[in-house]
């Protein structure tokens, strides 16, 4: 089964608006001085990328726990990689891009 | 941190609370713990007094609680509360604790895995707590992550809401001396 051009499209605008939604709540909750728009899709969240540490972890587990009911644990690491990552585990634990209001 | 603890909620006097945490006086800030739900909830007691010590100068001239100590007491409480589930995890009895002669080891150990407060995440004052004041306090520890654990803390004074906020205790562990990074 192929996807039709307007499928594609709205599954696009969906993941983008998912995007948007988690950058912004990260500047919020983390206190980020850097403008959501900003932050890249594939920009490492750690390290030399946003520089966080394991307590900003610990912030984005709990605001992606209250705000898209995804429970991230211990074993799953690899979803800190960056914001793709993060909303890769998401999309793939809810088995549906969820709908955020848009930014 | 797993809970294999038990169900029914423990009290621990403070003799008991001086075997699980590190603290002495004049920082040990939990007179007594109760309805402790090991490494998920508990009530505690701090009755304050004139004689505390910093009363002398805060302020010497109208005695106040610091909020940083309320802050601290509540993180005490969230200390007794995990690490009573390390207790009973170690294979000791809950309720060892409350005769304070039996598990000394396995107390010992536990207080040295008492970690720190890794970050005040939100905090509000809304009474100040004077000498005279019983501080009730409940926390209630959230999912742990990398050995960092979020708390939601409050504490009262006779029903009345003295501070109300989260906060994120961590757990030290064998050569890492601080459990942060």
């Amino acid at each position: 089964m192929t996807a039709t051009y307007e499928e594609l499209l709205a599954t696009a605008e969906a993941r983008t608006a998912l995007n948007n939604h988690v950058k912004t709540q990260l500047v919020e909750s983390l206190g980020l001085e850097i403008r959501p728009e900003l932050i890249g899709d594939d920009q490492p969240l750690f390290g030399r990328g946003l520089e966080l540490d394991s307590l900003d972890t610990l912030e984005i587990v709990v605001m992606v726990e209250e705000q898209l009911d995804v429970t991230i644990s211990d074993d799953d690491r690899s979803a800190f990689g960056s914001i793709n990552r993060l909303i890769d585990f998401v999309v793939a634990d809810r088995g549906e891009i969820p709908q955020v209001e848009a930014a | 941190m797993t809970t294999s603890a038990p169900t029914t909620p423990l009290s621990f006097d403070a003799n008991a609370i001086r075997a699980l945490l590190p603290h002495r006086w004049p920082m040990l800030l939990v007179d007594r713990a109760y309805d402790v739900i090991p490494g998920k909830s508990g009530y505690g007691i701090k009755n304050v007094t004139i004689s505390e010590p910093y009363f002398a100068g805060h302020y010497p001239d109208q005695s106040i609680m610091p909020g940083v100590l309320i802050v601290e007491a509540m993180a005490q409480l969230t200390a007794v509360v995990y690490a009573s589930a390390w207790l009973a995890e170690a294979g000791q009895s809950g309720k060892a604790g409350q005769s304070g002669e039996t598990g000394q080891s396995g107390e010992a150990e536990v207080a040295a895995r008492v970690g720190y407060l890794g970050a005040i995440r939100q905090m509000k004052f809304s009474r100040l707590v004077v000498p005279g004041d019983r501080l009730t306090m409940k926390v209630e520890l959230g999912r742990p992550f990398d050995r960092l654990t979020p708390v939601t803390v409050q504490a009262s004074v006779d029903g009345e809401l003295a501070a109300k906020g989260s906060l994120t205790v961590s757990e030290r562990t064998a050569g890492d001396p601080s459990g942060l990074q």
